[in-house]
């Protein structure tokens, strides 16, 4: 096994509130990890600063023996780490092959002209939006929408991919899709740091889990004992989420 | 790749422009000069701000530095060397402006604009009256107007290819991502501060170079002539009636707009400001995207 | 020196007065007015005539500007802003449409100051007497306009931090998300914090007349100095805006003093440029 991602003493403030306090884990190639924890335990958060969207205020990302701590968004998406967003942010003005395009000629091999055009087409037909690159992303639903999103992190040919809840308001057969297409990726020797709250798909996917309460991190290990132990967590924290 | 209809179409349209002078009044060649110089300003200050959403106040401030550069150096240096060194000059205030507000919100680089021109033309002033001892400067080029708008089309015709090129290059795409959504932007690979700088030194030197090649129409030059915070405001209103995200829009505003300006600084010499300050905000609220899209929209609309 | 740093006090009172006024507008009624600068001349103009038509004091013209500002202001929230508040999709778009539309309105205001007083160097004479503060000599005028800043700088502090209505305030410039959840009409408080901000931008106006020239064309300076002491002293804290305030008073002060009068926009801007590279979210900002 080889070490693809160590987060160290990770720490965040927003003005009094202490939103990740020291928190520490790694990630192993190949794996699919969950970070679990009810709303506001600070999951986004340690996401955004392994992402480069914040900075921390104390701790080390590492990244395959680079240190991302304080390296800019773009840098962290050209080293290899993607990721989709909680709540999903199309380009609204780009198409939907376009939204996926970008990543392609920015990410980490850049790719353009009809090379990343025929590349957009697969990376759509992965994620099952086979035929609507044309549209404008504003016509998709909610759920296409998503499937935009997860093309366009994929299209930056990542290493390690960041799943915010990306799971989050799908049908159960949806669902299903869902959940084989993230196995696909492992598959792929993809990375996968999973924030999510449906249960299914965190024991059909993680072999390993980490749960969050309050910016802290208060369990860890394999996902069947930390599920076991989650029964017990939540019922002490009040269970605020399906 | 385009077609060979249309490249010829744009081949006979800039030498039937090109000829125009020969079949003119001293009067007209005159018009075509500051419409062309318009549509040059309009179409480089939305290469930036279009796409970008950054809306630049600034645009006199670079166009003061380019006819100021020809004032001071005209005499001493060739003609093509005093356009270079405007330009050098321009991009290297675009630089510093853009590189100290860039990385931060689109706000600060609004503020930052929009007391540019001022601070400019003060501190030229104050290095006028103090150091040199004169306000004023003639200019004295062996340039008739035809000359001046000749050069002014082919800047136009540069500066509409190269928004072109933009148009169908990665750094096109990145502008679009940037104005929809920086963070998303920069999570893709975009170098955000970086792609936002280049472009704007680019409209910036096009913006100075258009100051610099029409100083030689005034002779005279003084700060609060070059510097004169109209130029700013009708080059925003002309990029918005026509549609800043659109290559053709800034134009399609700029030659009905310029020749309203013409009429109204003829006949109202002390009111135009109000008019158009009025215009201006009713095009805020009734087509805030340009021209060109609402007549998209009401195509688009005539059509379901 | 010391001469320099009481009138530096002064003006820099003057400027933490239409900081504060355009921070009540940026702040909490989220609009960034372009336009600012040019009510503060039109209240210069507006004493200029009250004094030298009708041989008023500038203190009575205060009486007549200030609710006078504070109806325009509400005026042109209803009429402009309001609806740019109703369409923008999101903060950004309001900032940009707001930008550009008073940015219309500022050569609509000078245009029509312009076209009455032309576009001269203007000024009055009121209490142009010296007074003996500490040992050096102040003019009357300045010792008033400083004065004046000081208790409508502190009426405002006190409205702010004493009052129900100030808190209501202070809760839509921290939290306009949550705000309306307490009951708080953000729109409203939007309303009047825009006028309240005209208002002070007004009185900023009578008592910049007092010791100063002024141009028709003069309302992008200040404009842009108000700005400038808004983002050195933390967008949004108004201790922050009072002594920024002072500070570009007394750098500006000192500047023209000993180096050019000429030159202080220019200082003007090189503060600005270092807050940009080295303190973005100001002296008092919180790092957000
Ligand atoms: N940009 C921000 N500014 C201020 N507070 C924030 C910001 N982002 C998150 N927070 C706060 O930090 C805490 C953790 O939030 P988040 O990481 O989004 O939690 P989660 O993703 O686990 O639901 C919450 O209390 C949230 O309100
Ligand atoms: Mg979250």
């Amino acid at each position: 096994m080889t070490l693809q991602l160590e987060v160290a003493n990770l720490q965040k403030r927003f003005g009094g509130l202490v939103a990740v306090n020291d928190v520490n884990f790694s990630l192993q190639a190949g794996e699919i990890v969950g970070l679990l924890g009810p709303n506001g335990s600070g999951k986004t958060t340690v996401l955004n600063m392994i992402s480069g969207a914040l900075q921390a205020d104390g701790g080390r990302v590492v990244f395959r023996g680079t240190e991302l701590t304080r390296q800019k968004p773009h840098r962290i998406a050209q080293h290899g780490v993607a990721r989709t967003f909680q709540l999903v942010r199309p380009l609204p003005t780009l198409t939907v092959a376009e939204n996926v395009l970008v990543s392609f000629a920015f990410g980490r091999y850049r790719h353009w002209g009809r090379e990343a055009e025929k590349l957009v087409e697969e990376k759509l037909e992965f994620v099952g939006l086979e035929g609507r690159g044309r549209e404008r992303v504003g016509n998709l639903t909610y759920i296409d929408q998503k499937r935009m999103e997860l093309a366009r992190a994929l299209a930056s040919e990542p290493s390690l991919l960041l799943l915010d809840e990306w799971l989050a308001g799908l049908n159960p057969s949806e669902l299903k899709t869902g959940i084989e297409l993230v196995q696909h990726l492992q598959g792929a020797g993809i990375t996968i740091l999973l924030v999510e709250h449906i249960m299914e798909a965190v024991r059909a996917l993680c072999t390993r889990c980490i749960v969050m309460n309050a910016g802290q991190i208060i369990a860890s290990g394999p996902s069947a004992e930390v599920l076991q132990q989650k029964e017990v967590i939540l019922a002490y924290l009040g269970d605020d989420h399906a | 790749m385009p077609t060979y209809a249309s490249l010829a179409l744009v081949a006979v349209a800039v030498s039937t422009l090109a000829a125009a002078p020969f079949y003119l009044s001293d009067y007209g060649v005159g018009l075509l000069i500051g419409m062309s110089g318009y549509v040059t300003l309009a179409t480089a200050w939305a290469l930036f701000s279009g796409p970008t959403r950054y809306v630049s106040l600034a645009t006199v401030a670079f166009f003061g530095i380019g006819a100021y550069t020809v004032a001071v150096f005209s005499e001493t240096l060739p003609y093509p060397l005093v356009l270079l060194l405007a330009a050098a000059i321009g991009g290297t205030v675009a630089a510093v402006v853009g590189l100290s507000t860039l990385r931060l919100a689109g706000v600060y680089f609004v503020i930052f604009t929009f007391g540019l021109a001022e601070l400019v033309r003060q501190t030229v002033t104050w290095w006028e009256v103090n150091i040199t001892g004169t306000l004023g400067r003639y200019i004295f080029l062996p340039f008739e107007g035809r000359h001046i708008y000749w050069q002014l089309l082919a800047l136009l015709t540069v500066t509409m290819l190269i928004g072109w090129l933009i148009g169908r290059s990665r750094i096109g795409l990145a502008l679009k991502a940037i104005g929809d959504d920086e963070a998303v932007a920069a999570h893709a690979g975009i170098d955000v501060t970086r792609t936002k700088l280049v472009l704007f030194v680019l409209s910036a030197t096009i913006i100075t170079l258009v100051g610099a090649i029409q100083a030689p129409r005034w002779t005279y030059i003084e700060p609060s002539i070059v510097f004169n915070p109209t130029v700013s405001f009708l080059t925003l209103i002309m990029a918005l009636l026509g549609g800043p995200m659109r290559l053709w829009g800034p134009m399609v505003g700029a030659v009905p707009l310029f020749l309203l300006f013409e009429w109204l600084s003829a006949n109202f010499p002390n009111h135009f400001s109000i008019f158009l300050g009025l215009l201006f905000i009713l095009i805020v609220f009734v087509m805030p995207n340009g021209v060109l899209a609402k007549l998209e929209g009401i195509r688009k609309g005539a059509a379901q | 020196m010391f001469e320099h740093i009481v009138n530096g006090l002064v003006l820099g009172g003057t400027y933490a007065l239409i900081a504060m006024g355009l921070t009540m507008q940026y702040g909490i009624a989220r609009i960034m007015n372009l336009a600012f600068g040019d009510t503060i001349i039109v209240a210069c103009f507006g004493t200029y005539l009250l004094v030298s038509a009708f041989a008023l004091s500038p203190l009575l013209a205060l009486l007549i500007l200030v609710p006078g500002a504070f109806v325009f202001s509400y005026a042109v929230f209803l009429a402009l802003m309001q609806p740019l508040v109703a369409r923008a999709p999101n903060r950004e778009a309001l900032e940009v449409d707001s930008i550009l539309v008073t940015f219309g309105l500022l050569f609509v205001i000078q245009g029509i100051l312009l076209v009455i007083f032309g576009g001269a160097y203007t000024s009055y004479s009121y209490l142009n007497v010296g007074v003996n503060v500490l040992g050096t000599t102040v003019s009357a005028n300045r010792l008033l306009a400083f004065v004046m800043a000081l208790v409508f700088g502190g009426a405002l502090m006190f409205v702010l931090f004493r009052t129900r209505w100030g808190m209501m305030l202070r809760a839509v410039e921290l939290a306009p998300e949550s705000a309306p959840l307490y009951g708080i009409d953000v729109d409203r408080v939007a309303r009047y914090a825009f006028a309240v901000g005209g208002a002070l931008a007004a009185s900023g106006g009578v008592v910049v007349s007092m010791y100063q020239t002024f141009t028709a064309t003069a309302g992008v300076v200040f404009t842009m100095k108000a700005l400038i002491v808004v983002i050195l002293g933390g967008k949004g804290s108004l201790i922050g805006a009072l002594i920024a305030g002072i500070v570009l008073g007394i750098v500006e002060t000192l500047v023209a003093a000993y180096i050019d009068p000429g030159l202080t926009l220019a200082a003007t801007y090189a503060v600005f440029l270092a807050i940009l590279l080295f303190r973005p979210t100001g002296l008092f900002g919180s790092a957000a």
